[in-house]
């Protein structure tokens, strides 16, 4: 039987918002294993990274997840990772970070905990569970497509 | 019978709806359909996204439809005026309500402040006095709340950005 917190994520997936970005090509729900969420969110160099996103509790807590290789079901090698120039991409896909389970970013459950000051510093992207998964996912597609990506050549994740 | 995706804002409804309408509709129905669904009046305007004028009634909605579909809204006002602040100056122009924040950023940064896409990039639009920074999807009219403003103000500011090393480094 699905808990609340499933049966609000499935409402979220199937509002206007969330299907206007499928629409659009911005992401795509892969599928899922409650209480874990696969997305694909396009980068600008219209490679595919899925995110294995842990939404127990949606939406009063927030996801938490990080890249994910769907084939292997397994994090996504390191090497594979999206990659920053050292700026904002490079602050949020840490491989170091919780053995890379977690994007370092104010709206994912297990980052913001022990991060109190990101409360002040950061609140547009403090989790709003009004907003739910569109919120996580748009903070993702706009880092994939910020100055500081660098874009792959090959095949896609 | 094959189907069109319309996905609209409109003023008071707070985020993105979607509807499917028949390919050989026009927007005099489509507007007929969200004015009994939603309550709107008479006189309602239907905007194409990011087109200025309001589109004729009796043009068919699938001459403007993409592949994806149609994005309008629905408003009241045929125009929003915008002022966007930044370093002190302020900037203002009128838009029409189906403008999006992301084509006001490219005005107001690119335009009337000179910064360069990149530079753009890393800014974003915030309404005045608040912590709201509407996605870049977000039409102006949408963002008037329950009531009608003819005025929606933004502060152009720098991207929040994750800084310093983690606390706790697994």
């Amino acid at each position: 039987m699905k808990g609340p917190d499933q049966r609000a994520f499935e409402a979220d997936v199937a509002k206007a918002a969330f299907r206007l970005g499928e629409t659009e090509g911005r992401w795509r729900l892969v599928g899922t294993d409650w209480p874990y969420a696969f997305m694909a969110v396009t980068a600008k160099d219209d490679r595919e990274y899925a995110l294995r996103l842990d939404c127990s509790g949606y939406p009063q807590a927030e996801p938490t997840g990080g890249p994910w290789d769907m084939a292997r079901n397994e994090v996504l090698a390191f090497d594979q990772w999206p990659r920053g120039q050292g700026g904002r991409v490079s602050a949020v896909f840490r491989t170091g970070w919780k053995h890379g389970t977690a994007l370092y970013l104010p709206c994912d459950r297990e980052s913001i905990a022990g991060h109190p000051n990101w409360r002040q510093e950061m609140p547009s992207k403090i989790w709003r569970p009004a907003e739910g998964i569109v919120q996580y996912l748009e903070i993702v597609h706009d880092l994939l497509h910020c100055r500081d990506y660098v874009p792959r050549s090959g095949t896609a994740a | 019978m094959k189907t069109i995706d319309v996905f609209y804002q409109a003023e008071g409804l707070g985020e993105v709806k979607h509807l499917e309408i028949e390919t050989d509709a026009t927007f005099a129905v489509l507007k007929a359909r969200l004015a009994e669904k939603h309550g709107f009046g008479l006189d309602i305007l239907v905007f194409l996204e990011d087109e200025d004028d309001s589109v004729a009634e009796l043009a068919k909605i699938a001459e403007h439809a993409t592949p994806q579909g149609l994005k309008i809204h629905l408003h009241r006002l045929r125009q929003v005026k915008v002022t966007v602040t930044f370093n002190g100056k302020t900037v203002e122009r009128h838009f029409g309500p189906s403008a999006t924040v992301a084509r006001v950023k490219r005005w107001a940064a690119e335009k009337e402040f000179g910064l360069s896409a990149e530079e753009a990039g890393e800014h974003v639009l915030q309404i005045e006095g608040t912590h709201e920074r509407p996605s870049p999807g977000t039409h102006v009219g949408a963002l008037n709340g329950d009531k009608v403003r003819d005025v929606v103000a933004f502060d152009l500011v720098p991207d929040e950005r994750v800084q310093g090393a983690p606390r706790g480094f697994a």
